[in-house]
């Protein structure tokens, strides 16, 4: 079963995903950052009606919750990460790296403390990766 | 504390403008580093050769200045893929402030360097330019 992208169930699979993700559990057991919080741009045209975000409370190579928030300034996090909902598409299925991203600008720090971010470079492609293991449904 | 500017127009260049906010926010949480800036004159570039976008820093003792693309002559040059670049921001220091052998990043960036894909140009001819630029990027 496909789930839609973005959407509170394929918000709480990618917290499982991230659960189950080796790799995350390694690289994030340092984070003690705060929440992170993934948005994508509203974008009617691409079935997307309002701002939407998922805001992951990882801590320490783990993802204890996540909230799944609708509406343009609604993501409240430590770090706001925010992207059209193409490009989003692009990273979540490996074909654009998370960081290259950020540097082409075409994903967004809105909020977050930029060497902290690069520090934890591959516990962020490692959260991507756990993106990558949840069977999704991408709007046309 | 030294001034972080970023040149007129180089918004339009996402690097230049994650560049800039790096070195201030690395002044924040480390305001020694400011002293970096007051010894280093010249030009620096970056040169993010799977991306193709670039950018120069000019030092001149009081101010450094982020420009989008390479801007006049660098006295130093650093080219390498994105993936690379990061990796020198995130150098594990070891004694005495030098890079530490057993760190993952660090074999990381000597692997690129001695397989080719890090050039970097000037280092010696500049030592202080290529020390300001390590200490103002560097997120460890």
């Amino acid at each position: 079963m496909t789930l839609p992208f973005p959407s509170e169930a394929w918000a709480k699979a990618f917290a499982d995903a991230i659960n189950q993700n080796e790799a995350y559990r390694t690289h994030g057991k340092p984070w003690t950052f705060g929440d992170v919080a993934m948005i994508v741009y509203k974008e009617p045209a691409a079935g997307i009606p309002e701002e939407a975000g998922m805001v992951l409370d990882v801590h320490e190579g783990q993802c204890r919750g996540v909230q799944y928030v609708v509406g343009e300034g609604e993501a409240h996090a430590a770090f706001e990460i925010i992207a059209p909902y193409a490009v989003w598409k692009e990273v979540i299925e490996g074909r654009l790296d998370p960081i290259a991203a950020m540097m082409q600008g075409k994903l967004d720090l809105r909020k977050g403390h930029l060497p902290t971010m690069i520090r934890f470079v591959e516990s962020s492609r490692a959260l991507v990766k756990s993106a990558a293991a949840v069977p999704t449904q991408f709007p046309s | 504390m030294s001034a972080v500017e970023l040149a007129p127009g180089a918004e339009k260049n996402a690097f230049a403008s994650m560049m800039a906010t790096l070195i201030r926010q690395n002044l924040d949480d480390h305001p020694s580093r400011d002293k970096a800036i007051k010894a280093a004159k010249g030009r620096a570039s970056i040169e993010v050769t799977d991306l193709g976008i670039d950018v120069t820093f000019v030092f001149d003792r009081e101010r450094v200045v982020v420009y989008d693309g390479v801007r006049g002559i660098p006295d130093v040059r650093l080219r390498a893929p994105a993936e690379v670049v990061m990796a020198t921001s995130n150098m594990e220091p070891g004694p005495f402030g030098l890079p530490d052998p057993r760190g993952e990043t660090n074999r990381k960036v000597w692997e690129a360097l001695r397989e080719g894909r890090l050039e970097i140009v000037g280092a010696l001819r500049s030592p202080l330019l290529f020390a300001a630029l390590g200490r103002l990027l560097a997120v460890r």
